[in-house]
């Protein structure tokens, strides 16, 4: 992975430092909250309902064994013994105190992690495919470009004060592992014919209130002048982005006004006055490529006879191998998606010690690589056949065995009002309770890919909108409703869902996701899965199902 | 009824006003059971910024014979987050802690949409 340079660590080291005097004179009163608050979001540093969070950085979902030992460390030491991974590939600690802050941020700057960027109207953190690297079907390495849009953007003097937040997603295979669609730049990797590297440029998706699947302004960019390019694009959302109004400031609002024709006119002129100028030379490109290529894969054979042994001895690693492990690039190879979705628990919470087990397996049999992924689940990228009985055994041990990857209790859901200052209605036990009622597993891999995404507000964190079923929370005068959505996918397919009707109470959710399951069984076709039935369907079946029941 | 609330500025804790003092539980917050004195303490909350942040006044409803916050945030506020029953204030139990949890009133925290309002 890339390594930072003394320069890097100066910019950390001097922002932590700033950081430290900020928080002794907001403690002092010598400046207000009102002063305070832009310069802590600017840290990453919220205040929720029952304590500061702290978002801190995984800069797109990739680091090391050390620096996940450190972040259980500071779960462990200032946290209540664990964390929270996020849709944005982040990592969120719910229970920080003001005054600590400062010391956390020296101890993330020990590892080279921080939490810049992760609020504010500026770039965020990039999202990349969690298999990068790894599987087989990438075109170019996406770590490479995200590293290189992460040393760009990071505190960007232009792009610093952007209208509104600012995300991108980079995806180099045909399977979209980030939801680049609804994102406000999504890069999906393209070789050209005469095998040119470049990207087709999708501008102005997203979800939230007004959620938009992005259309593309640009099929072909040639790699080599990304830089420019995204500079064009920035600035014309600069010049004409709403900053008068919240909930118009977003590129995609910019984009669906303006229409996509003039909108990649507009770019396409700013690009010209921009030039090459704009672009990073290509020796910046390979030195940064260089950290990404020194991968010691053994050459194996294509079968293991070890993993054979242990899938026919052992049925749940067989159940596990089946769910959880993802082909590699490499023969002998194995990508290992660790669940974060144990049922009955959290989406997305790990404790420190269950991080410390994912770090050490890292460490021992991964190549000190471990990736965050949308879904808030984790992965070891590189893992060798031979060694994978071992690390499920490992793994479910300290309860990361889940074999439920794309399954329906495989749940992203926000922390909703439990934790949120933002959020309407809890998120969290509703995956608790939907996960407990697919808790068989037979079921569960009956029923086969169904991608579930519940969000606590309308700012759509969980994901909701692309969910194969979306779950929005909504306040009703006090009381907590669930509208539900279906047909939504963050894939290469993707689409925002279609409300089936009006939002249920807390107690019919898992009663009504349970009917839904029962109307796809009935409807499906050969291999279709729940989406397919569904759009082949459309809705009809479903909302007659569910308000059935409610009505 | 209602109560006085905010954040400890220092680390984030949900507090409650005591007469001019803040205390975490909420079983100790101070009830107001007119407007004007609740105001006044409104007031006097707004004057200690380095010790709270955002104070603003809840609405409560009685519950197994104590009081309890109306709005469902601000019960969640008073006792900790629901999938971890054993972080925040409910961890310590009791009476005051289960009439919380037995609550069951419905409506937006008017004091935290006004603050919204205000911003």
């Amino acid at each position: 992975m890339y390594q930072y340079d003394s320069l890097d660590r100066d910019i950390l080291a001097d922002r932590s430092a700033e950081f430290r005097d900020q928080v002794a004179r907001r403690l002092s009163g010598e400046i207000t909250e009102e002063h305070f608050k832009p310069v802590r979001l600017m840290n990453g540093l919220y205040l929720q309902l029952h304590a500061y969070m702290l978002r801190v950085a995984i800069p797109y979902g990739s680091m090391n064994a050390k620096q996940l030992h450190k972040l259980a460390d500071i779960g462990r030491r200032y946290d209540k013994g664990y964390g929270h991974f996020t849709t944005r590939t982040n990592l969120q600690f719910h229970w920080i105190k003001l005054a600590d802050t400062p010391d956390i941020l020296d101890e993330l700057a020990s590892i080279d992690m921080h939490a810049i960027q992760t609020s504010g109207n500026c770039i965020r953190n990039v999202t990349a495919d969690p298999y990068a690297g790894a599987t087989a079907d990438e075109i170019d390495d996406p770590r490479v470009w995200s590293e290189a849009i992460r040393q760009w953007s990071s505190l960007h003097p232009e792009f610093s004060f952007l209208p509104r937040k600012f995300k991108i997603a980079i995806t180099a295979s045909a399977k979209d592992r980030t939801v680049a669609k609804a994102h406000d730049i999504g890069l999906m990797v393209r070789r050209a014919r005469d095998g040119t590297l470049g990207f087709e440029v999708i501008v102005g998706g997203g979800m939230g209130r007004t959620p938009f699947i992005g259309p593309t302004i640009r099929e072909f960019l040639p790699a080599h002048r990304l830089f420019s390019y995204l500079e064009a694009i920035l600035r014309v959302y600069n010049r004409h982005g709403r900053r008068d109004n919240i909930y118009k400031a977003r590129i995609k609002i910019l984009v669906s006004a303006l229409g996509r024709e003039a909108f990649a006119r507009e770019v396409e002129e700013e690009w010209s006055k921009v030039g090459e100028a704009g672009d990073l030379p290509d020796t910046e490109i390979a030195r940064i490529r260089g950290a990404f290529s020194r991968k010691a894969f053994e050459t194996l054979p294509a079968q293991s006879e070890v993993y054979d042994a242990a899938v026919s001895a052992d049925p749940g690693f067989a159940r596990f191998a089946r769910n959880n492990l993802k082909p590699h690039k490499r023969q002998g190879y194995t990508i290992v998606e660790i669940s974060l979705k144990g049922i009955g628990e959290t989406p997305g919470d790990a404790t420190s010690d269950q991080m410390d087990v994912v770090a050490d397996l890292a460490e021992r049999f991964g190549q000190d690589d471990v990736r965050v992924t949308h879904e808030q689940n984790l992965v070891l990228p590189h893992v060798k056949l031979d060694d994978a009985p071992e690390v499920y055994r490992a793994l479910a041990a300290a309860g990361l065995g889940t074999p439920n990857i794309n399954l329906i209790s495989d749940i992203i859901a926000c922390p909703g009002l439990d934790y949120c200052a933002l959020a309407n209605a809890r998120a969290i036990i509703v995956a608790q309770d939907i996960a407990r009622r697919f808790a068989d597993q037979d079921r569960a891999e009956q029923v086969g890919e169904l991608k579930i995404k519940i969000s606590g507000c309308i700012n759509a964190c969980g994901h909701h909108h692309v969910g194969h079923i979306g779950i929005l929370g909504v306040d009703k005068k006090g009381e907590e409703f669930y509208q539900l959505t279906l047909g939504g996918s963050g894939a290469e397919d993707a689409a925002i869902g279609k409300i089936l009707g009006p939002a249920l109470p807390l107690d019919r959710v898992t009663d009504a996701i349970d009917t839904l399951v029962d109307v796809y069984l009935r409807e499906r076709q050969g291999d279709e899965r729940f989406l397919d039935t569904y759009r082949r369907t459309g809705d009809a079946p479903f909302k007659e199902a569910v308000y059935a029941e409610t009505h | 009824m209602k109560a006085l609330t905010a954040n400890r500025l220092s680390d984030g804790e949900v507090v409650f006003w005591k007469a001019g003092t803040w205390v975490e539980r909420f079983a100790e917050a101070e009830l107001f059971s007119v407007d004007e004195p609740a105001i006044l303490a409104e007031g006097q909350a707004k004057s200690q910024p380095t010790v709270v942040v955002d104070a603003y006044l809840i609405d409560l409803i009685e519950s197994e014979g104590l009081w309890a916050p109306v709005s469902y945030r601000e019960r969640i506020r008073a006792l900790g987050p629901t999938n971890h029953i054993h972080h925040g204030k409910q961890a310590e139990g009791g009476d005051a802690i289960l009439a919380l949890q037995h609550a069951h009133g419905a409506a937006r925290s008017s004091g935290r949409v006004n603050l919204i309002k205000r911003k």
